[in-house]
């Protein structure tokens, strides 16, 4: 059963194409990794999906509530973290949390339970424009885990953390499905982090979908195409080749 | 989004001194007003709230926009200058809600503001026409009175400023766009002629406008315009926000 889904759904922007009908299946109880370059669109769609902004055509369905008539309904059911970490600078990492926990109506343990999750437990009394860019992310995802969304929609959580930061947010996120019983949907430029991360992954570019499947059907499917499939980043770039090749015409 | 989580944003902002600050300074105008030019207002049959309003109003009323103004930038920049908007816009309430509670964050300072200009007045009142123009108690009384109609219609008049001043901050991320924009704002009313009506009704000059002394045909016409500007910044910034949505 797929608790997201998007059908042609589209975003231009004077006549540039920054996503183009697209159509995504996101299963529920699934860690979903959504690649793609610098620019292929990755950030629009999941703007789209929390209606910062809105689809110049097409529409989707999240946990069976249709965008935009339930908009509102819609962002009770999702966790997230967009592009860069958002928060108020003026505040402790803590006094944030408390910010989105009464907006939410989530009982004051919500916020201790996310900071200890993310690892700021430590530094919730500090001023949030204090914090270290790696801090950020956490606060960041701290936010977003708040009341155990059913959906998670995570923009490259792990930028700008230290390997070990990286290594804990990439268990924390793997964990999430099992733990809190929901559905991620994760984006990255980097096949090596989502593969260790996502049961299912969706390749972006340019706004458009190039697959959609498991680890083990991009494998399939690079074998059949006469990709490299050994290594997944391989595979990527591959395709992601390919696919700039024909959109220039040179190939 | 509740009221209860906007207070909570303006901790750490210089908000609230800001505002507390600025009550004292522009109640301090008629007191300064009065203990070194006293002679000159104090006379046997004037009326003491008309006398401190028509001479200190102005410069009050300027430092009270200011307020305003400097309030509604710093309560967006909060929310504009950590992206901490971006997730106010991902939870689960109308953006709308924001606004309208910044808006009654704003209208709770000014109400403040003018109890301390009331207790400055109130002061000058007594300290300077007690005994000598005010007698007895229904003197003090009917004065008392007469200071909460002024500054309760003054409060009236500063809201459409307080709005539109918000609604700028919403709609410029960066705050010195917005201040800038308000500055100028003000700038402009305070060159407009105060006794054309039309030019009047610009929301930054109607907080000029006091109720001593005016005919109440005139107060009422600008209580009217003043309901109808309240309503249609709010229009305004309800259809602004329609609107983001669509461009970005």
């Amino acid at each position: 059963m797929n608790i997201i889904e998007t059908s042609n759904l589209t975003k231009s922007y004077a006549g540039f194409f920054a996503v183009t009908e697209l159509c995504l299946h996101i299963p529920k109880g699934k860690v979903y990794g959504f690649l793609g370059p610098n620019g292929a669109g990755k950030s629009t769609v999941m703007k789209m999906l929390l209606g910062l902004t809105r689809p110049t055509k097409g529409s989707f369905v999240i946990d069976g509530k249709r965008y935009p008539e339930s908009r509102i309904e819609i962002l009770k059911e999702i966790g997230s973290f967009i592009e860069a970490p958002s928060f108020y600078g003026n505040l402790t990492g803590k006094e944030n949390l408390e910010i989105v926990q009464s907006i939410l109506g989530l009982p004051a343990s919500a916020v201790d339970e996310a900071m200890e999750l993310t690892g700021i437990t430590q530094y919730k009394d500090r001023p949030a424009r204090k914090y270290s860019l790696g801090m950020k992310q956490r606060l960041g995802l701290a936010s977003a885990l708040l009341g155990r969304p059913p959906v998670l929609i995570l923009d490259e959580p792990t930028n700008g953390l230290d390997p070990v930061g990286i290594h804990e947010i990439r268990t924390l996120v793997r964990s999430l499905p099992q733990k809190f019983d929901c559905t991620v949907l994760v984006s990255s430029h980097l096949l090596s982090e989502i593969e260790l991360m996502a049961d299912n992954i969706g390749i972006l570019n340019h706004g458009h979908l190039l697959f959609e499947g498991t680890l083990n059907e991009l494998r399939q499917m690079a074998a059949l195409r006469g990709y490299p499939y050994d290594n997944l980043e391989d595979t990527f770039l591959a395709i992601i080749n390919d696919d700039n090749m024909q959109r220039s015409g040179i190939k | 989004m509740n009221f209860r989580s906007e207070c909570r944003k303006i901790k750490r902002t210089g908000f609230l001194p800001a505002f507390i600050a600025g009550g004292f300074l522009a109640g301090a105008v008629p007191v300064l007003n009065m203990l070194f030019r006293s002679a000159n207002y104090i006379k046997p049959d004037v009326n003491p709230v008309e006398v401190l309003f028509m001479a200190n109003w102005q410069t009050m009323a300027l430092l009270n926009i200011l307020l305003v103004l400097e309030g509604a930038c710093i309560l967006y920049h909060t929310e504009y200058t950590d992206n901490a908007m971006q997730r106010m816009r991902t939870l689960p309430f109308n953006e709308s809600g924001l606004f309208i509670n910044k808006f009654l964050l704003v209208l709770m300072m000014c109400t403040i503001l003018v109890a301390i200009e009331a207790a400055a007045i109130g002061f000058c009142c007594e300290h300077w026409f007690g005994g000598t123009v005010i007698h007895g108690a229904a003197g003090y009384m009917h004065i008392c009175i007469e200071i909460l109609e002024s500054l309760g219609y003054s409060l009236l008049l500063v809201l459409p400023a307080a709005l539109l001043s918000l609604f700028i901050a919403s709609i410029c991320k960066n705050m010195w766009v917005s201040l800038g924009i308000g500055v100028l704002c003000i700038f402009t009313a305070t060159m407009l002629p105060a006794d054309n009506f039309v030019l009047s009704l610009f929301p930054f000059a109607m907080p000029f406008q006091i109720l001593a002394g005016t005919a109440p045909d005139t107060v009422y016409n600008f209580i009217t315009a003043c309901i109808a500007e309240i309503i249609i910044i709010l229009l305004a910034e309800m259809l602004f926000l329609k609107a983001r949505r669509s461009f970005e």
